[in-house]
């Protein structure tokens, strides 16, 4: 029983890391569109991140693109004027985002509900008209143009050709797996069960000892590292920064994202980036207005299937080996 | 004496719900606060867990005084509390919940790379709280399977998780079938033996039989207190509390 309740210890990496890496790497192979893999999988690694804060501490945060936007930013910058190694400017890009998010954090972070929501969406929307009027470095409206994508260089002598589609897919889906793993261990951690209780229970999580404040913030950091990351990844992938990188349409693209693939679980969000990724490359050819589609499709997994598409896949495997429905949720 | 306040004092617009409370608590004994509904009893637990801030007044522990200090500072100096209303950890484990209270007295609250699985001193402070208060055959299940009976002994089990000096149980009977009651009490009886505890109930039964002190409160103010036997007998009481009743 108390081995039930506890669950085994996880290798770093197992088999689940294995499956993963695996049906990705299939994406190139069966989309029909060549860039649209490594969009996906950069829009996972977000949505992930994000999922950090509302799946696992029970933070509704709209302030992820200014993380994202920011990461994205600097990437481009740094290539575009220093030509620096792309890892040290992907590495800056996960440390600005999670100043940026140790910021907006702490000065969000006291308040709670929808105040708390309110005050991350108007950082969002702060960080969005700095880099709009700052033009001189961020290219305002027209975007940061011509960010090369250089051969990554993994040794000296060895450099690693990124500029073909599947070449850059590969890239990507590398360091994705990597922060994934590391995302992963980090919920398995002692601190990562401590932002579930605070998700579970805020009040009492604080009553039995816990300085919630704190373990919310160094959250709120890593879910802005890895969402940085996720931006610097995204200058790589689109050769320039368009302002949107930085709009509040992209926090809400995470948002998305996570509900609909289920914030119960790691995989939902990746579910959820995968699924809206196509549906809009699919939609948007068919008809002009597709986003209404997604939008009564999203809101029909708010009301009727909170667990997201995650939960649905979790609920129908259990009741198919054991029988009876259990809770989407993971423990 | 491992607490005491001063004159604790706490105000909600005109009602004075804690009116110059002093009482003192004794290492090793059981203090029991009764008093009808809306004597101030759960405010000065807030108060002493620093849940609400007093309008005037200390509070001491081990002769340190603890006024203000915030419900996490106060949790780690080692006071563990319940809830009148059940306040639990829903999508977890019971024993979940138990090991994350008890992980606050423990290294590692900030490793963030480890797997929480290798930390075992909170697992095997679990294990011991779990078999204390009797649940270990559910410790697997999650809290929303749990009747509210079982709900209310894990209620009580995450004020013990920690290991706590002093420990508060606010009415840990309240809403329980005759059965699980007489299970709690027997229950609390038993912790009751080894922990100083202070316990706010309105079960006569349980209060006269764990009680070292009883402490009554009526509409803010300590009315009486003093042994069992001397508050059975106080006539200010019976007044007040018991209606005139013999108990």
């Amino acid at each position: 029983m108390i081995e039930n309740a506890l669950g085994k210890k996880r290798a770093l990496i197992d088999k689940e890391i294995f499956i993963l890496g695996g049906l990705l790497l299939l994406l190139p192979f069966l989309l029909p569109y060549k860039t649209l893999p490594a969009e996906i999988v950069i829009y996972a690694l977000g949505a992930v991140s994000f999922n950090i804060l509302l799946g696992y501490t029970g933070l509704l945060s709209f302030g992820q693109a200014a993380f994202f936007g920011a990461g994205a930013y600097l990437t481009g910058i740094f290539l575009i004027h220093f030509g620096w190694h792309p890892a040290l400017t992907l590495v800056l890009s996960g440390v600005l985002g999670a100043l940026f998010a140790a910021v907006i954090g702490f000065l969000s972070i006291r308040q709670v509900g929808i105040y708390f929501v309110m005050l991350t969406l108007a950082f969002n929307q702060l960080a969005f008209f700095l880099a709009y009027q700052w033009k001189s470095v961020t290219g305002g409206d027209d975007g940061l143009l011509n960010v090369p994508r250089p051969d990554f260089p993994l040794f000296p002598g060895l450099k690693i050709p990124i500029q073909g589609n599947l070449q850059f897919f590969l890239f990507v889906w590398v360091i994705f797996l990597v922060a994934f793993v590391i995302i992963r261990r980090i919920i398995n951690s002692p601190f990562g069960r401590i932002l579930l209780a605070i998700r579970e229970n805020p009040n009492r999580a604080r009553a039995v000892g816990y300085n919630i404040i704190h373990y919310e913030l160094i959250a709120f950091t890593i879910s802005g590292f890895f969402t940085g990351l996720a931006g610097g990844l995204y200058a790589l992938f689109m050769k320039m920064v368009p302002i949107n990188a930085i709009e509040l349409l992209t926090s809400t693209d995470f948002i998305i994202m996570s509900l609909l693939g289920g914030t119960g679980s790691l995989y939902g969000p990746i579910i959820g980036a995968v699924v809206t990724k196509i549906a809009s490359e699919i939609l948007s050819v068919l008809w002009a207005r597709w986003l209404f589609v997604l939008g009564v499709i999203f809101v029909g997994f708010v009301l009727f299937m909170r667990g997201g598409i995650w939960g649905l896949i979790n609920a129908s495997w259990s009741k198919f080996t054991t029988g009876r429905p259990e809770e989407g949720r993971n423990p | 004496m491992i607490l005491r306040t001063v004159n604790l004092t706490k105000q909600f617009g005109g009602l004075i719900a804690v009116d110059h409370v002093n009482i003192q608590v004794h290492e090793g004994t059981v203090h029991s606060i009764i008093g009808p509904n809306g004597a101030g009893k759960t405010t000065l637990f807030n108060i002493l867990t620093g849940e609400i801030p007093p309008n005037d007044g200390e509070v001491y522990f081990q002769e340190k005084r603890i006024t203000g200090l915030k419900p996490y500072q106060v949790a780690k100096i080692r006071i563990g509390r319940s809830f009148q209303q059940n306040s639990l950890f829903k999508n977890l484990s019971v024993f979940e919940n138990i090991r994350l209270a008890a992980h606050v007295q423990h290294q590692g609250r900030f490793n963030f790379l480890s797997d929480f699985r290798s930390f075992h001193s909170p697992i095997d402070q679990a294990h011991k709280v779990l078999e204390e208060m009797e649940i270990t055959s559910i410790a697997g299940k999650k809290v929303g399977e749990l009747s509210h009976g079982a709900q209310r002994t894990l209620e009580v089990a995450i004020a013990l998780a920690a290991d706590p000096l002093l420990v508060l149980l606010d009415e840990p009977t309240s809403g329980m079938s005759p059965e699980e009651a007489i299970r709690m009490v027997r229950l609390i009886r038993k912790l009751a033996k080894q922990r100083t505890m202070i316990v706010i109930e309105h079960n006569m039964n349980l209060v006269w039989s764990i009680s070292t002190v009883i402490t009554v409160l009526h509409q803010g103010q300590v009315i009486a207190t003093g042994s069992p036997s001397e508050i059975e007998k106080n006539p200010e009481v019976r007044k007040a509390y018991l209606g005139g009743a013999a108990v």
